[in-house]
């Protein structure tokens, strides 16, 4: 009977396989018991605290006021579309906070690098300032900076139609017209054809060696038919904002909201830093017998960076810049400290009437859909520059 | 090997050696394999019982679990504070009357002092309190978690707040909405503020009162809206927007501590009402009608002229009511409550009676809000009980 206790001749408590086996199956029951509790528990909580959860409310009127949003919204509108509006807001920040970090990281990070002396002190005192100093403390610092400019009353005005004040920048801006959906159809056939152009004009330059300019004569192209789309079509009108009413809060344009401006520059300055050390280290990364053979090609310092060095380091850089615009992107949540309505603040504001299990539970799903989608794109784009077999 | 060991193994063996047939393919012996499947099968049947008998213990547990669950929630809040020594209440610190620091870094205010109040009465120490400092926002989660014992931070009592948060105890103060404006508009009524920007704290019955005003009222307007107290009054003062909105008592307050209080006014029109008071945590009615009798003990010792200057001289008086109040004549209720017979007089002679905390926080000596003739005044002069001073500041009888 003692043969029963061995697996291939081999003795069950010796046996890799089973010792596999057995770790996985204990694990695996460790894990499922841990969640099985934290459920049960929290089940158990919510009932005998009779805090309310569900849905249902997703229908009905929101009532609360959102200040800023990019869709047309109102009190009387659901929560469901609030909701909307809300993470519209959060990504409307994130979106460009993105653009701008990385366009800010990758300039201080090559300015990091640089040979000229103050240039280089300058870059490090931004990134250890901006790095080490917590990301609240910073948008305030930024918000009080808002609120140092004048009252709206007393305005900075600049040719009748820009106006600077604390509550943030009001600016001239095309509203849409009648022929405003032809227009963009026309320009985005423009767009089209430019690609193709472009693409040919390209394949020709590397075939024949002649110069044929094909990224400039594509944004000729795409100019060039926008352009005569809109003089024939007059798709837009421009706005131009004008004081009204006793508080002299000028009407009409688009205004950069000052929460929004303070928000955005605190975001793309704190995450800006971090970038700029991942380029330089990604730099950093490349031998330095690739620039030294490039530049005995006869290649600019310019040019050596941008054919060879960065096209290289983009490798080293593209996976952890994702995670900061992750980072920026849930860092956005701060805003309701400095009166910008993002998706937490205006869903904070709901739990008065309205579950708040339930929301923060969509809350942390939102963020986790953005999130994914962000690494999504960056990793796709990692996958499409990385080293293929040779 | 004793034959108990050897079923405890057979079931396992039966897993494994499913997973090495796997493994190998099955290139085994005839025997080795006939053998196998009956162990396989052998094994099955032990496993099949062990599944049951698993189940069963995992049933017991949880029984157990639940047991142990309900007798945890058998401890009432009551004993949890004793057990603890101190008196967990979610409050604020940042504005002056409600909740604020004194110059000594003591909590003082009147939501501070219904706190006091309660820790009084059931650990007989003014100051085994604990402060838990929460921004509006926080309110509702906070009492619905039951992390705190009491939600006191000027807290207006709505019906989908009192079913989604926690009860609410009493109304301790009745306040209405109102709206601050920098003098130099030269606005005086709140309908001329169409096109202003307003100035609001993020999750309050404020910020859903302004929307209903001005969507009613077919005003345009730009809401700013901040979490903390402190940023909303920043922001006005630098005249990010034209307007503060808040509770008018608040807003008198916070006028109060402006560099230039005459350059604010307060407009007229009261748009909502505001009644503040305690909210306890949902599923503890022990613990609610604690909080609810220390109200009505408070309110009830500034009719019979308690104050905390003669609770010994009243308690060995003629005054019946005063006696039962002050637990030296019958009772009303404390034995049921858990709590001393004298209880009372150990509040009132640290925190005061209703009319005396008033005084000290929102009152004279406070943000001197006025008082008598208003809604927060007793509904009547004890111990006369036909003769009403008007005033809403009323409880259920001590008896």
């Amino acid at each position: 009977m003692l043969k029963l206790l061995y697996v291939d001749g081999i003795p069950v408590w010796r046996n890799i396989v089973v010792l596999r086996w057995v770790v996985q199956i204990v694990s695996a029951v460790l894990v499922l018991s841990a969640i099985g509790l934290f459920f049960v528990n929290v089940s158990r909580e919510i009932e005998a605290r009779e805090i309310p959860f569900g849905f249902s409310f997703l229908e009905r009127e929101a009532q609360i006021p959102i200040g800023e949003t990019i869709i047309p919204y109102d009190p009387s509108d659901t929560y469901l579309y609030g909701l909307v509006a809300a993470a519209l807001n959060t990504l409307k920040a994130s979106i460009l906070g993105v653009i701008l970090a990385t366009l800010l990281g990758i300039l201080v990070g090559v300015a990091r690098l640089s040979t000229n002396w103050l240039l280089n002190r300058i870059a490090l005192a931004y990134i250890e300032i901006f790095r080490n100093v917590p990301l609240l403390v910073q948008l305030l610092f930024w918000l009080f900076i808002v609120l140092s400019l004048p009252r709206v009353r007393d305005s900075y005005v600049l040719f009748d139609a820009f106006y600077l004040s604390n509550s943030g920048l009001y600016l001239p801006w095309p509203a849409a017209q009648e022929g405003f959906w032809p227009w963009a159809a026309a320009t985005a056939i423009g767009v089209v054809i430019a690609v193709y152009v472009g693409r040919r004009l390209r394949q020709r330059e590397s075939d024949t060696g002649k110069a044929s300019y094909p990224i400039l004569a594509g944004i000729a192209i795409a100019v060039g038919i926008g352009a005569v789309a809109l003089l024939v079509l007059a798709p837009m009108t421009l706005e131009i904002p004008k004081p009204e009413g006793r508080f002299a809060r000028p009407q009409g344009g688009a205004q950069l909201g000052g929460s929004f401006t303070a928000l955005l520059v605190g975001l793309v300055i704190y995450t800006s830093a971090f970038i700029a050390e991942i380029v330089r280290a990604g730099i950093q990364s490349v031998t330095k017998g690739q620039t030294e053979a490039a530049r005995s090609m006869g290649l600019s310092t310019l040019l050596t960076l941008r054919y060879v060095t960065f096209p290289q380091a983009l490798r080293v850089i593209i996976p952890p810049t994702i995670s900061q615009f992750l980072n920026l992107t849930k860092n956005s949540s701060l805003a309701a400290a400095i009166g910008y309505q993002d998706l937490v603040s205006v869903a904070n504001t709901m739990t008065q009437i309205a579950p708040a299990i339930s929301l923060i539970a969509m809350v942390m799903l939102t963020y986790l859909a953005m999130s994914l989608t962000y690494s999504l794109i960056g990793n796709l784009y990692n996958r499409s520059i990385r080293f293929k077999g040779t | 090997m004793s034959k108990l060991k050897l079923l405890l193994v057979l079931p396992l063996i039966a897993i494994f050696a499913l997973v090495a047939c796997d493994a190998n393919g099955g290139d085994e012996e005839a025997m080795a394999e006939a053998q196998g499947m009956m162990t396989e099968a052998q094994g099955m049947m032990t496993e099949a019982e062990g599944m049951m008998a698993e189940a069963e213990e995992m049933m017991a547990e949880a029984e157990g679990m639940m047991a142990e669950g309900d007798g945890m929630m058998m401890e009432s809040r009551l004993a949890t504070v004793q057990g603890r020594g101190t008196l967990i209440c979610a409050s604020r610190n940042d504005v002056p009357g409600y909740g604020s620091l004194d110059s000594a870094g003591r909590n003082v205010g009147f939501d501070i002092d219904l706190c006091r109040a309660v820790a009084t009465a059931v650990l007989g120490d003014p100051e085994a309190i604990e402060i838990r400092l929460i921004t509006a926002a926080e309110r509702g989660p906070t009492i619905q978690s039951g992390e705190v014992d009491l939600l006191v931070r000027t807290v207006t009592w709505t019906t989908s707040r009192d079913s989604q948060w926690g009860n609410y105890v009493h109304t301790t103060f009745y306040d209405g909405q109102g709206f601050m404006v920098p003098a130099d508009l030269g606005i005086t009524s709140a309908y001329e503020l169409g096109g202003a920007s307003v100035c609001v704290t993020s999750g309050t019955t404020t910020e859903l009162n302004m929307a209903d005003f001005f969507r009613q009222n077919n005003l345009e307007y730009n809401p700013n809206v901040f979490e903390d107290t402190d940023v909303v009054l920043d922001a006005y003062q630098e005249g990010q927007c034209d307007v503060f909105t808040n509770d008018r008592s608040q807003l008198a307050a916070l006028r109060s501590a402006l560099p230039n209080p005459q350059d604010h006014v307060i407009l007229p029109e009261t748009i909502s009402e505001e009644p503040l008071g305690p909210v306890v945590p949902h599923g503890d009615e022990q613990w609610f009608d604690i909080v609810k009798t220390v109200m009505a003990g408070l309110i009830y010792a500034e009719a019979y002229g308690i104050n905390s200057g003669n609770v010994a001289s009243m308690a060995a008086g003629d005054n019946v009511k005063a006696k039962r109040l002050l637990g030296t004549e019958g009772t009303f209720g404390q034995e049921t409550l858990g709590l001393s017979q004298t209880f009372m007089q150990d509040v009132i002679n640290s925190v005061g009676n209703y009319g005396e905390i008033y005084n000290r926080n929102l009152g004279p000596e406070g943000i001197d809000l006025p008082r008598e003739g208003g809604r927060n005044a007793l509904w009547a002069n004890a111990p006369c009980t036909d003769c009403p001073k008007g005033g809403q500041i009323y409880a259920p009888p001590l008896r």
